[in-house]
């Protein structure tokens, strides 16, 4: 277990993208395709015979020198860590970037990046914000249609029969083993701290999902022979941190501080599904379906059916938290908004609950360990 | 001793503009007091502002609201109260502004704003509008509805696009329907339409008249004052009687010679939202160098038809999709911009651009860096970059904004009283 | 023969330089004053010790161009130019190849794109908030209890800089602090500082194209220290005055020559001239 984890460590604060560059040898003329958060169709990109790779920024790896000049104050580090990371030539490895609609800073730079490197496919992927519109599936369809002919071209060749299916039952596959692995650690924390399971999970981003779905089934196998006692923590959802995301010491530093988080929203986009996608003969139309049916609450999502401040009162039931801590990137525009809502109806039901701040380069924490550890007291001398 | 000239453009036009908004006001307090005529609450880019015209629906633009309690030095008081309700230092000003005047009971004029039977999210590009619309109803009780018009990610929207829009909007006739009680109207829809088409007309040849020299008008300050006509009354027959009056006006101007200052010294084009609670302060910073502005990217926010859109009644909802999907500046993307604002320099000869980076608006701001950078090394254009906000009287440093300007056109007056062409302009 | 005079009326201190042009323009006089609080005083005070120096009377100027955040308050001023147009003019004055400034001064910096006969073809400026100026390496030095003339030559010693990321004047402080409590030495941690600095101010002069050669202005470019933090962030050499902080007087100065020969007409607004307007 402690090898996986550390070989999953390795793949995500690798900037040079080593586990792409060994894929594209291994599959020579094989396009792999970055797709910034917070959710993609990776079983499109999969379909057609190419690496989807989930970019989350560079954390505190990269100084910026000059993406500054590009985008300027108050827009979040991620915009502008990305921005770096293909001034440097540290996207190399990619043949194109997609993005979704998730804020407005994200939007811009989708755009400054195409024009900026124009020798990779960079596109927009438009989902939808009216779910509850008969119209919106269709139109998602359409436009899995056009992202599909779009790599079709770039990678030169259309996919086999049935490749849609057999990428979505892999994926299915990695979802059902994340989720697994997220209730093992809701029902017994001790036994996998949230900064394992975060390492576990991003890794995936980084590697094929055959690979990934092998490196999952060992770490659940290996679990339950832990050695490790349960701690008197108090059981916390974080939410905010869906897009920037905090340091991995930030995460143990919660933890030790005295937190089982228990639930949380980073990565979100490889936890997309609440269920599984049923490709029942039109395997296009059943994802583009998922998105709109079945996808977890997000606050880069618009569905007043079931609205996301509703969302996260079900999870806390669900999860027995006693707390929520919001862990928002700066100038994070969506969290910040969501937050208002949020903390109103956590104040209708008296949870308790903190705010953070934190930028993904951040590699000092004294401050906010002071406030996580005030929290926790609070918490439990109560 | 002589009068100083007047900095700003104050005609006729003027002062009916005024009137008008004060009628629209008028018909919100109404609203508010007797729940007609039935209000719905709007987001200015990209509006159907044409479908509620078919039901006397009145919109309600949340965005105007903002910008009248801004410019009357109001706006903070209700962002400071937005803020104690959990909003960031970093959200959209607007906003807050704007929830913060709902939770104080606050409004510009001092008369009451109805509680919408329909907050009606036109979803153009701006992700902040979902969430604005979504805490709008939250906070009111009001029935929601996020007409969800795709992003412009390609050169021209698709056919799928426009079929999800036309869907939507039908499915929205529904909604008014149900909310309002009264049966669709399709040849008020088509009328209302048609009245949009010229008003559209009007207000393109009002902006073309910006190419001669001088320019009648200033393209950003007083398009500005003359901008919220275009999203109340664009359906109707006043709007139309409003336009052609200010075309008239301003051609009377052309045919005399009148620019805005005595001399036109500098030809601008403006990129960005004005910072509002300063709008005169921040004018005049132009007008001591005699700087009309020619052109703006955000006078088309309400919508783009400089360049030859128009509504068209034959195939009402159609264009109306077409105008919420690419007809407005913000569904357009970022890349969109730098070649409108280009169009601009080009054909309405101006001298330079000036990118006002406003904090609340990431949408506008976010990447203006790598607009500068287009501009200056690809373009050769000479471009000043400032910053300060919309909506929020706190972030506006006067004394840094006036240097940075001065310096502008001291280095742009010296180019071309030496008579070169500006160095960097030279292509 | 043809006496103009400069004055930059800085937040700190107050420059002045005289100038005369026979063939070509000579620096005749330089004075330095602090600011202090009354911005009037100060830059009278500094013509005054000007005039004294070269000899000459008050009126024997032929004309004065005042500029820096204090340039509308100068009661003897003729006109007003931006510290910007006045940098650029100055550095090129000073060394003709001149195609970059970067500008450090008490409070802000700034980098300006300069033409071939010194005019700005394109700038940039950080004046939100005081990292990257002065005020960032005072705010430091007084942590440490190190003179401020001392921090450049130390930070110059350091073997192993330390890594500072915050970019608030404020919030370094108790960066520095923890450092000397972990036991680093002063000039590892001045290392670190510089570094920082450095790194800042590149990322800003980014924003327009930096072109050789660059020469480097302000009150900070007497720190050799932070000459060389720049030189290794830009990978390339600067060239640095020993009349640094003057340059902005400088600049002025060759406008106020100018004006005094060509009545260069311009509409720029000074206070006695707004109330009837120009028209």
């Amino acid at each position: 277990m402690q090898q996986v984890l550390e070989q999953c460590e390795q793949i995500v604060t690798d900037l040079s993208l080593a586990s792409v560059r060994r894929w594209k040898e291994q599959h020579p003329g094989g396009k792999a395709i970055g797709y910034f958060p917070v959710y993609a169709p990776a079983e499109l990109i999969h379909a057609c015979g190419m690496l989807p790779v989930g970019l989350n920024g560079a954390g505190d790896r990269l100084d910026l020198q000059h993406a500054d000049a590009r985008f300027g104050s108050f827009i979040c580090s991620i915009v502008k860590t990305t921005m770096e990371m293909g001034m440097t030539g540290h996207l190399q490895p990619l043949d194109g970037l997609l993005f979704s609609s998730i804020c407005d800073s994200a939007r811009n730079l989708c755009f400054v990046m195409k024009r900026n490197f124009p020798q990779m496919y960079v596109d927009f992927l438009h989902l939808p914000h009216n779910p509850a519109s008969h119209a919106s599936v269709d139109f998602l369809r359409s436009e899995y249609q056009r992202l599909m002919l779009s790599l079709e071209v770039l990678g030169g060749e259309a996919p086999a029969q049935g490749a849609l299916e057999h990428s979505i039952a892999l994926y299915n596959r990695q979802r059902g083993l994340i989720r697994r692995l997220s209730d093992m650690r809701s029902e017994r924390p001790h036994l996998l701290p949230a900064s394992e399971l975060y390492l576990l999970v991003r890794a995936g981003a980084f590697l094929p999902v055959e690979e990934h779905i092998a490196l999952l089934d060992r770490a659940l196998e290996a679990l339950p022979d832990r050695a490790a006692k349960p701690r008197d923590n108090i059981r916390v959802i974080v939410e905010g941190a869906f897009c920037e995301q905090p340091p991995l010491d930030l995460i143990r530093l919660m933890e030790q501080a005295g937190c089982y988080i228990v639930d949380d929203d980073f990565v979100l986009g490889q936890k997309w599904f609440r269920q599984d996608v049923t490709p029942d003969g039109d395997a296009l139309g059943a994802l583009a379906e998922s998105y709109v049916e079945h996808s977890v609450y997000s606050s880069v999502r618009h569905d007043f059916r079931r609205p996301r401040f509703q969302g996260l009162i079900e999870k806390v039931r669900r999860h027995r938290a006693q707390a929520v801590i919001f862990l928002i990137a700066k100038f994070c525009e969506p969290a910040y908004f969501d937050y208002v809502l949020f903390k109103r109806e956590l104040e209708n039901i008296a949870l308790p609950h903190l705010l953070l701040e934190f930028e993904e380069k951040m590699f000092t924490f004294e401050r906010l360990r002071t406030e996580v550890e005030t929290f926790v007291e609070s918490l439990l001398f109560d | 001793m002589t009068q100083p000239k007047s900095t700003e453009y104050r005609g006729q036009i003027h002062q009916r503009q005024k009137e008008l908004m004060l009628k629209w006001y008028q018909r919100l307090d109404s609203s508010a007091h007797t729940g007609l005529p039935p209000s719905v609450s709007l987001m200015i880019s990209g509006n159907c502002v044409e479908l509620l015209e078919a039901f006397d629906a009145v919109p309600l633009y949340p965005e105007i609201n903002a910008l009248q309690l801004a410019i009357r030095h109001q706006s903070l008081e209700p962002i400071l109260a937005a803020e104690e309700l959990g909003y960031a230092a970093d959200n959209c000003a607007y906003v807050k502004a704007d929830i913060g005047s709902y939770l104080k009971g606050i409004t510009p004029t001092g008369g009451k704003l109805p509680r919408p039977s329909l907050v009606l999210c036109n979803f153009v590009g701006c992700n902040t509008y979902v969430k604005w619309f979504e805490h709008v109803a939250a906070l009111t009780g009001s029935r929601l509805y996020v007409l969800d018009v795709p992003f412009c990610r390609e050169a021209e929207p698709s056919p799928a696009d426009i079929a999800y829009v036309v869907k939507q909007l039908q499915e929205l006739v529904s909604v008014l329907e149900n909310i309002t009680g009264k049966k669709f109207d399709y040849d008020r829809f088509r009328e209302a339409v048609r009245c949009a088409a010229e008003v559209e007309e009007l207000w393109s040849r009002i902006k073309h008249l910006a190419r001669r020299s001088p320019s009648p008008f200033d393209a950003y300050f007083d398009a500005i004052t003359l901008m919220g006509p275009l999203y109340v009354y664009r359906g109707s027959p006043e709007g139309v009687a409003f336009f052609r009056a200010a075309l008239n006006e301003l051609e009377e101007k052309v045919a005399n010679g009148e620019g805005v200052y005595e001399q036109e010294k500098f030809r601008l084009v403006m990129e960005g939202p004005p910072p509002y609670p300063y709008f005169r302060t921040f004018r005049d910073m132009f007008a001591k160098w005699k700087a009309t502005a020619v052109a703006s990217t955000y006078s088309t926010v309400g919508g783009l038809w400089e360049f030859g859109d128009r509504h068209d009644p034959d195939h009402p909802f159609e264009s109306v999709a077409l105008h919420m999907l690419s007809q407005n500046v913000t569904n357009r993307n970022f890349l969109q911009r730098y070649d409108q604002i280009q169009r601009y320099v080009e054909e309405w000869q101006a001298d330079g651009v000036i990118i006002h980076f406003v904090k609340s608006c990431r949408l506008f701001s976010a990447g203006q860096g790598d607009m500068r950078d287009y501009f200056t090394k690809s373009l050769h254009l000479p471009t000043l970059y400032i910053e300060s906000d919309l909506e929020d009287p706190r972030y506006f440093s006067e004394a840094q904004i006036r240097n940075r300007i001065d310096a502008f056109f001291e280095a742009l007056e010296h180019s071309k009283l030496t008579g070169a062409a500006h160095p960097a302009a030279s292509a | 023969m043809r006496v103009a005079a400069g004055v930059d009326v800085g937040s700190t201190q107050t420059k002045a330089i005289l100038m005369e042009e026979n063939a070509r323009p000579q620096i005749m006089a330089r004075a330095l004053v602090d600011t202090g609080a009354n911005v009037r005083k100060a830059a009278e005070h500094a013509f005054h010790v000007l005039c004294q120096e070269a000899g000459i009377h008050a009126h024997d100027v032929g004309f004065v161009v005042g500029t820096g955040y204090g340039r509308y308050n100068i009661s003897f001023g003729n006109a007003q130019m931006t510290e910007i147009s006045c940098h650029a003019r100055g550095a090129h004055f000073v060394f003709p190849n001149t195609r970059t400034v970067i500008d450090m001064g008490g409070q802000d910096s700034k980098a300006i794109s300069v033409g071939a006969s010194g005019e700005v073809l394109d700038f940039v400026m950080n004046d939100k908030c005081a990292a990257g100026t002065g005020r960032f390496l005072a705010n430091a030095a007084e942590v440490m209890g190190i003179r401020l003339d001392e921090v450049g030559p130390l930070s110059l010693q350091a073997l192993q800089p330390v890594k500072i990321t915050t970019v608030c004047t404020v919030f370094v402080e108790s960066d520095i602090l923890s450092y000397l409590a972990q036991g680093k030495k002063g000039e590892d941690i001045l290392g670190g500082v510089h570094q920082a600095i450095a790194k800042r101010t590149v990322s800003l002069a980014r924003r327009v194209p930096i072109e050789p050669a660059i020469t480097l202005t302000g009150g900070v470019a007497r720190n050799i220290g932070m000459v060389r933090a720049l030189e290794d962030v830009l990978g390339a050499q600067l060239q640095v005055s020993p009349d640094a902080h003057f340059i902005g007087a400088i600049g002025a100065a060759i406008f106020a020559l100018e004006k005094l020969d060509r009545s260069f007409e311009s509409d720029i607004w000074s206070p006695e001239h707004a109330p009837h307007g120009r028209n």
